[in-house]
């Protein structure tokens, strides 16, 4: 069986002026549908490099991304633009919801470009709302949610188009330990739904409820495969 | 599947919605930057025009005026006055001016029935019409035949009219004036000018307040003397005026040996000087336009790329949820269609309406041509549209994390 996702001798440099910043140095991984994988390392190792690479929201400098048997290389900018509206859902530390749009317009904004009438938007998004628990809040601002309650827009925002893939970069990163757990269980269960879960994290324990754990240093994976 | 044009387009509208408070600010800088513009402009321009129009309503450029010079003391008591014999030597040495009018005035009562009105009373020739560029109304004007037979005929101004007859139909009554019995013949037109100043409604007022009768009936029936103190005369056409005036300057100082009691003046000269004079004015007026274009544009300019970052960051994580670059240049088009257009418009209609209570309060008329809104609103919604939509280009180019980062 073909894996979901495949990266190959994948390489990442930031250019700022004449310098030049290796953020990844030949990066190999696998993973398949269904998996829960969950990625550790220090500090500038090259974590979110990797998931914005993966999530199509930056373009590697060398190295080959296979995704679904595509070569996200070769993929125009418009059909990328497709993928991440049908097939990735994201999820930030910083939660990058929009200010001035309520919870229910947030959630709406990939089934608005996915072109689903007005009716359709407002069933599926009230539905992934109520998965969250944030029923209650639909027509709150996020300015007037708290941090745990921001994530959980976000998670809602990432699975309404119902992904095959999941990424989600230190998502407990800006939360207390208690709403955090919360958010990891929201994950769990997406997994179970059949969902492929990806997630950046510094607490061992997160990573114990991954069935596979990728370590990254400098920008190279150290125990690849190795469960 | 994906995003239809016409959802879109609805999309920009209700994002223009959700976000009252910048849309609003965004208008209120266009329309501030609009109506600054409009506003300048006009004044520059209304002022300009009041000048000119008052040299047109007093005869045009051609007119050439002779008149006591007070500036100078006149030691030697050289006459002041012409007679009735220097004015027919003074007309047979400009053959080239078309027309030429002697004219001598007094303060005096005119009485109708039981009426009376104190009023500046002329003598003149025919010409002054032409001259003046100013007839009767009804009735008509003195003739050559009234001038030659010193006929007792007065032709008087529409305030006169209106103080000693009323509504009555003052053609054919005779009015007294110092003992003389004078038929009515004509009623000059009316005339009018909006005055620029605060409480002055008519700048030619004093014009309609006057009767005129043939300069020979005045000198041989009424005063008995032939002193003749002001002259105007008319020459082809503006161009010509300035050497006619030159010619008769040196031709009347020659009748009095070299005394200057007489000013000579060309409306043209007049307005050459007068517009010599405003260069200065002219130049301050045209940098306060150029600043007023600057500063509307600066403001507007200003608030649209004040949220250059913020919104940025909304295009990349719109990016993020898998807008494409099409759907965010709509959004941004129309909303900034929207906010550049309501704001230009609004801004006009204010411009207009500051325009027209400034006009109100100075008697001025400042009416905003066309030219001037246009060139506010190119100024104003161009360059909202250009600040509004290319950063909006820029940062849909970028890939999602680039725009997510962007400060
Ligand atoms: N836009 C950028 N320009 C220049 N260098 C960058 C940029 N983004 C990341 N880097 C560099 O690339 C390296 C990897 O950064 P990355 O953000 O992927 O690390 P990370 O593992 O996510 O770290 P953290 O755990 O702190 O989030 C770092 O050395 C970082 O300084
Ligand atoms: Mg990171």
């Amino acid at each position: 069986m073909a894996s979901l996702i495949e990266v190959n001798d994948l390489t990442k440099e930031y250019k700022m002026g004449k310098i030049t910043v290796p953020a990844l140095n030949g990066v190999d991984i696998e993973i398949n549908e269904g998996e829960f994988v969950a990625i550790m390392g220090p500090s500038g190792s090259g974590k979110s490099t990797l998931m914005h690479i993966l999530g199509c929201l930056d373009t590697a400098t060398q190295g080959e991304y296979i995704l679904n048997r595509e070569k996200v290389s070769h993929i125009k900018k418009k059909k990328l633009a497709s993928i991440r509206n049908q097939r990735i859902g994201f999820v930030f530390q910083t939660f990058n919801l929009l200010p001035h749009l309520n919870v229910q317009k947030n959630v709406e904004l990939p089934l608005m470009y996915a072109g689903y009438s007005k009716k359709k938007r407002t069933k599926l998004a009230k539905k992934v709302i109520a998965e969250v628990g944030l029923t209650d809040r639909c027509k709150h601002k996020p300015s007037e949610l708290s941090g745990g309650q921001r994530q959980r827009v976000a998670i809602a925002r990432a699975i309404v188009n119902n992904p095959s893939i999941i990424l989600a970069d230190e998502p407990t990163g800006n939360l207390d330990t208690n709403s955090g757990g919360d958010i990891l269980t929201i994950f769990s269960e997406l997994n179970l739904k059949g969902h492929t879960v990806i997630i950046v994290t510094h607490d061992a324990a997160v990573a114990k409820r991954a069935n596979r754990v990728i370590h990254i240093v400098d920008g190279l994976i150290e125990n690849g495969d190795i469960s | 599947m994906a995003i239809s044009l016409k959802e879109s387009i609805y999309f920009g509208f209700s994002d223009f919605w959700s976000r009252k408070v910048r849309s609003l600010v965004t208008i209120i800088g266009i329309i501030l930057g609009t109506m600054s513009i409009i506003v300048v402009l006009s004044l520059v321009n209304g002022i300009n025009k009041q000048t000119l129009q008052w040299m047109m309503e007093r005869g045009g450029l051609s007119k050439i005026t002779v008149r006591r010079n007070w500036r100078y003391d006149n030691p030697n008591n050289a006459r002041t006055y012409f007679t009735w014999k220097e004015i027919k030597f003074i007309r047979s040495l400009v053959p080239e001016a078309k027309y030429m009018n002697p004219q001598k005035n007094y303060w005096l009562r005119h009485s109708y029935e039981d009426k009376e009105y104190n009023c500046s009373i002329n003598g003149v020739l025919p010409d002054f019409t032409k001259i003046e560029e100013w007839d009767t109304e009804n009735g008509r004007f003195i003739s050559e035949f009234d001038v030659n037979q010193s006929n007792d005929v007065i032709v008087i101004g529409t305030m006169v009219k209106e103080e000693l007859f009323g509504n009555k139909n003052p053609l054919g009554q005779f009015i007294t004036v110092h003992g003389r019995r004078l038929q009515v013949i004509g009623i000059m037109k009316h005339r009018y000018m909006k005055g620029n100043n605060i409480g002055n409604e008519n700048a030619l007022s004093y014009l309609n307040r006057r009767t005129f009768i043939p300069l020979s009936t005045m000198i041989h029936k009424g005063t008995g003397d032939d002193n003749i103190s002001t002259l105007a005369l008319k020459a082809h056409d503006a161009e010509s005026a300035p050497e006619l005036r030159k010619k008769l300057e040196a031709i009347i100082l020659n009748l009095r040996h070299g005394e200057p009691v007489f000013m000579i003046e060309s409306a043209q000269e007049e307005a050459e000087e007068m517009a010599q004079s405003q260069k200065t004015f002219q130049i301050i007026f045209f940098i306060i336009s150029i600043i007023s274009l600057l500063v509307g544009g600066i403001v507007i300019a200003n608030i649209m790329l004040a949220s250059i970052q913020e919104r940025t960051r909304e295009i990349g994580i719109r990016l993020t949820v898998g807008a494409r670059r099409r759907d965010i240049f709509i959004q941004f088009l129309v909303q900034t269609v929207l906010i550049t257009f309501i704001g230009g418009i609004l801004g006009t209609l204010v411009g207009l309406s500051i325009l027209e209570m400034v006009s109100g309060y100075l008697e001025i008329k400042l009416i905003a041509e066309l030219s001037m809104v246009l060139i506010a609103l190119t100024v104003s919604v161009g360059i909202g549209l250009l600040a509004g939509i290319i950063p909006a280009i820029m940062a849909s180019k970028l890939n999602p994390v680039e725009a997510l980062r962007y400060e």
